[in-house]
């Protein structure tokens, strides 16, 4: 279905072309009972013309010169049917398809699908279906998707990881599902994103300012995750994924059962994930100059475990969609016992070392609940979008009770919190979009939209790093597309959001000594803060044959988080007393971006390069002076702004070096600077140091008893990085290898589809910059077998 | 093809002017607590007394400006705290506090000091009011920052006793 909707709007862009000398190749799609098909795709090449049929059927391309052309039709849940015409006048080609009974993962998000949303988005995007994610899995859905130029994460352990674009990560980065902004504790290094990466059929990763379609914190980029599979009709099919690693001993499986008869559709999907304490290429890690001993290769405490279910059910008609999505993602991870963030711990090993699988104090354990509804439906040459969602977000960090600064010795039974609840964040959110998009006529297309959200926020436990608070914004937008021909397109968009957040008042629960006697400090004040701001962006992309060229101008925004405007505490995971700045504004984003690609059968080359300006970046300035009272003796950090200047790309090339050997190079380079401010002259935290992924892909349609077979090795390389700013430590420079190898047997009438993977082949022993753990030297994950085995099956519902 | 030429003529400005601005003197150096030497007090493992004043004495020094520093004391009854230093201690046994001594102080360093020599007296009183504070397994824990807002820490096990 999502083919559907790409060809819809790409059937926007391809235009007619009223040249001389050309033909129009059109027909009728239709099934075996002669049945129409509305939202079939034809692809006319050479020259990859493409369109849709429309509720009739019917199809037209135009602009076709005389030759011998090779039509395919495809539509999900029939055969492919592939054909070829000599045109010499207009011509009539009708197609009659064949039902296939199909298996959701067989509905393959081709080539071209990314091509031509690469084409029709001014902004540079990269695509991965799900074939991707199973071949590149790593431990959390953005570490699989670290693999795509100008992806890097930060990891906390080896299940949970958040995404970087370009370098910007935490609240510059906006990840939505289907539709609806994700919305968890986005600001914290010390946990992932709640998504479950086997419940995700389809992602594309905007690099660049997003304000404009996303609003608040689109600055660095987007993720954005579908799911969009929908069985065929009358079909009911699913999937039996079984995983297992060899680093963590990962045992997982995750199933999948979709049923569908005329246009109502039902999809059940639960995931369970078990994993032990990761291994690393390691004895012992020195945090300071103590040095842990490492039991067996283990780091202490970092096992733990998912629960996910996901339901989705909808209505699907040719004219009118409305799917719901609900789903709860939940987890229980322990974090490095021997460190509680930064601060070295007494372990008592025979505690810990007993299992490698129990999750003892520290630990952190997530909730999160989301109901999405996505609805569409198309009036005339208007099409009318609505997402809705409610999300919450619970998150609860646990350790043994220790008394820091001026907290009791001994944890008082009187509190409303238990003695282990060091923090608690529990968040309600709702958000809409709605939008309209108006075919003007096939050139130009206007799209108008508002989307809102209020968020709800409540604090709890003994440590306070934000206060609780209610945050509010609305935004209304206008993008207009038009194509001056099939190969050129301009796009232009203009936005204004308005935004409200209160932090509530908090005062510690227990009593340090001031100047006038013990008293209960106040850390957080009742803030209102309100803030408003125009984004705008406008791109141009010129396709001829062989070549893509885009430019794209915009700006984006970001509105200042509770933490950065409130935080008054101590975080002692990090020696730092964090204080906030109530007087921040929002934060502003002009980026310039441009693509080159060029294409050939043989040779694909791209490079997309970005410069980036910030007049008011906000970060976390670490001072040079200590806090007795509010900061128990701790290290200030205040949060400040500084304009920050910032440039890069990415690279990427692939030659087919034999019909089935394919040769790949992706490199990928941040600099940023920061031009004012007490920090001038230093980069910003976590820049991921430039990096490149040399592979070799082998493929083959058969190979002994394999189907799709494949091999691929990929060599990478990351550049140390010396450019650090306080409190960062540098990282050397490393090479790891990368192994991967599967395909599709067949055993009897089952289709299996195996994909093993070796990670970090040789055991290579070495730091992430942008891993949270880095500035306790823990090394990453020693070598890993990764086993995935899906087991598609399917049927018919008369 | 033009964009592409002004794209790649932007970058190479910017890169140029990169490279030429590539001379500021930023500091890229943690201070430095320098706990060798044998004036240095405390070391791991010593122990102080309650009613007395003990003299601090502790070396600091830094590539370009130091900042300021601080000193916390705190029990470690229930050893949750390792000390950063290699020697492992040995701890009294586990037990629960009942009027533990807590001891938190920041210091300016003068302004301009590369090297700092501290040699203060730092007062422990013997309890709160009548009551004694409670001896055993303390954390000794020193923070220095340099100007720049680099920092290092250290954190010793020290006991605390009556004399």
């Amino acid at each position: 279905m999502r083919k559907i909707l790409v060809l819809l709007s790409m059937s926007v862009v391809w235009c007619a072309v009223s040249a001389q000398n050309t033909f129009v190749l059109s027909g009728k799609i239709t099934d075996e009972k002669n049945k129409e098909l509305p939202g079939a795709a034809i692809v006319v090449s050479p020259g990859e013309k493409g369109v849709v049929s429309d509720a009739r059927g019917n199809y037209r391309i135009d602009g076709i010169t005389e030759g011998k052309y090779q039509v395919r039709v495809s539509f999900i849940g029939y055969r492919e049917f592939t054909d070829s015409v000599q045109v010499s006048s207009n011509t009539t080609f009708n197609c009659k398809l064949k039902f296939v009974p199909l298996n959701l993962q067989e509905v393959v998000v081709t080539d071209n699908y990314a091509e031509t949303r690469k084409k029709e988005e001014t902004l540079n995007v990269e695509v991965v279906n799900d074939d991707f994610l199973r071949q590149n899995a790593g431990g959390s859905l953005m570490k699989s998707l670290e693999r795509l130029p100008g992806v890097s994460t930060i990891d906390i352990g080896s299940g949970h990881s958040k995404p970087v674009i370009r370098g910007l990560g935490f609240n510059r980065v906006v990840v939505v599902e289907n539709g609806v902004k994700h919305e968890g504790q986005q600001w914290g290094a010390d946990h992932g994103l709640e998504i479950d990466q086997y419940s995700v059929d389809n992602v594309e990763v905007i690099k660049g300012p997003a304000s404009l379609m996303f609003g608040s914190d689109a600055v660095g980029g987007v993720i954005d995750i579908k799911q969009y599979h929908l069985p065929a009709e009358h079909s009911i099919n699913g999937m039996v994924n079984l995983v297992g690693k060899t680093n963590n001993n990962l045992l997982g499986t995750s199933v999948e059962v979709a049923g569908r008869k005329d246009w109502f559709f039902a999809r059940l999907q639960a995931t369970v994930l078990d994993y032990g304490d990761y291994k690393v290429p390691a004895d012992s890690v020195d945090i300071y100059s103590y040095r842990v001993p490492l039991y067996k290769n283990h780091l202490r405490n970092t096992a733990g475990y998912e629960r996910n279910w996901h339901l989705s059910f909808g209505i699907v008609k040719p004219r009118f969609q409305s799917r719901f999505f609900a789903s709860n993602i939940s987890s229980k991870s322990g974090f490095f016992a021997n460190a509680h963030g930064l601060e070295p711990r007494n372990v008592d090993t025979e505690l810990h070392d007993k299992s490698k699988r129990d999750i003892l104090y520290p630990f952190q354990q997530v909730d999160h609940f989301k109901l999405v509804n996505k609805s569409w439906w198309k009036m005339g040459k208007a099409t009318f979008n609505a997402d809705l969602g409610f999300q919450r977000n619970f998150r609860q960090e646990k350790s043994n009770y220790t008394s820091h600064g001026y907290m009791p010795p001994v944890f008082p039974d009187t509190m409303s919190f238990a003695a282990d609840l060091e923090r608690e964040f529990d968040k309600y959110v709702y958000s809409g979009t709605l939008k309209a998009s108006l075919e003007q006529n096939t050139q130009t297309t206007y799209t108008a939209g508002v989307s809102s959200e209020y968020q709800e926020n409540r604090i709890d436990g003994r440590g306070f790093i934000i206060p609780a608070f209610q945050q509010f914004t609305l935004g209304g937008f206008l993008v207009a597309k038009h194509s001056f021909s099939e190969k050129s397109l301009l796009q232009f968009g203009l936005r204004f959001d308005y935004g409200t957040i209160k932090t509530e008042a908090y005062y510690d629960w227990f009593s340090s000594p001031t100047e006038n006697g013990n008293a209960y400090l106040q850390r957080a004040q009742d803030l209102d803060r309100s803030f408003s701001n125009v984004s705008w962006s406008a791109g141009y992309s010129y396709s001829p044959e062989h070549w893509l060229l885009k430019v794209n101008v915009g700006k984006s925004f970001r509105m200042p988080i509770a933490k950065e405007l409130a935080a008054n505490g101590v975080n002692y995971h990090h020696f730092s007393y964090e204080v906030g700045n109530p007087d921040l504004s929002a934060e502003v984003s002009y980026q310039l971006d441009g693509g080159v690609e060029y294409h050939s059968q043989k040779l694909t080359v791209g490079i997309t390069p970005f410069l980036n300006y910030f007049p008011n970046y906000i970060y976390l300035n670490p001072t040079s002076e200590h806090d007795r009272l509010y900061g128990n003796g701790n290290q200030v950090y205040i949060y400040q702004q500084s304009e920050v200047f910032r440039l890069g790309g990415e690279l990427h090339a692939h030659y087919q070096l034999l019909k089935s050997l394919q040769i790949g190079v992706i490199g990928e380079y941040v600099y940023s600077e920061q031009l004012s401010g007490e920090k001038k002259g230093f980069t910003l935290p976590f820049s991921p140091p430039a990096s490149a992924i040399i592979n070799l892909k082998y493929r083959k349609e058969k190979f002994l008893f394999f189907q799709h077979a494949y091999t691929s090795v990929d060599y990478r390389l990351t550049a140390a990085q010396n450019n650090i700013v306080p409190p960062e430590e540098t990282t050397d420079a490393y090479q790891t290898v990368n192994l991967g190898m599967g395909g599709e047997v067949k055993i009897r009438q089952q289709n299996l589809k195996l994909s093993l993977q070796v990670q970090n082949l040789f055991n290579t022993r070495y730091f992430s910059h942008t891993s949270y753990y880095r500035l306790i030297n823990l090394p990453e994950s020693g070598r890993n077998f990764i086993l995935n085995v899906s087991i598609p099956f399917s049927g018919e519902i008369k | 093809m033009k964009t592409q030429n002004k794209i790649l003529l932007l970058l190479m400005l910017a890169v140029t002017a990169f490279a030429c601005s590539e001379t500021d003197d930023k500091d890229d150096q943690k201070p430095v607590i320098s706990m060798s030497g044998t004036e240095v007090f405390p070391n791991n493992c010593d122990t102080l007394y309650f009613g007395e004043a003990f003299t601090f004495r502790i070396h600091f020094s830094d590539n370009q400006e130091l900042g300021s520093f601080s000193i916390a004391m705190h029990n470690n009854f229930d050893h949750h705290s390792h000390s950063t230093e290699v020697t492992e201690c040995v701890f009294g046994p586990v037990k629960t506090a009942v009027n533990a001594f807590t001891f938190i102080e920041d210091y300016p360093i003068p302004e301009g000091d590369k090297e700092y020599e501290v040699n203060m007296s730092v007062e422990i009183p013997s309890g709160e009011g009548t009551t004694p504070f409670d001896e055993g397994d303390y954390h000794f824990f020193i923070s220095l920052t340099d100007k720049a807002g680099w920092s290092t820490q250290k954190g010793l096990s020290i006991k605390i006793l009556h004399r």
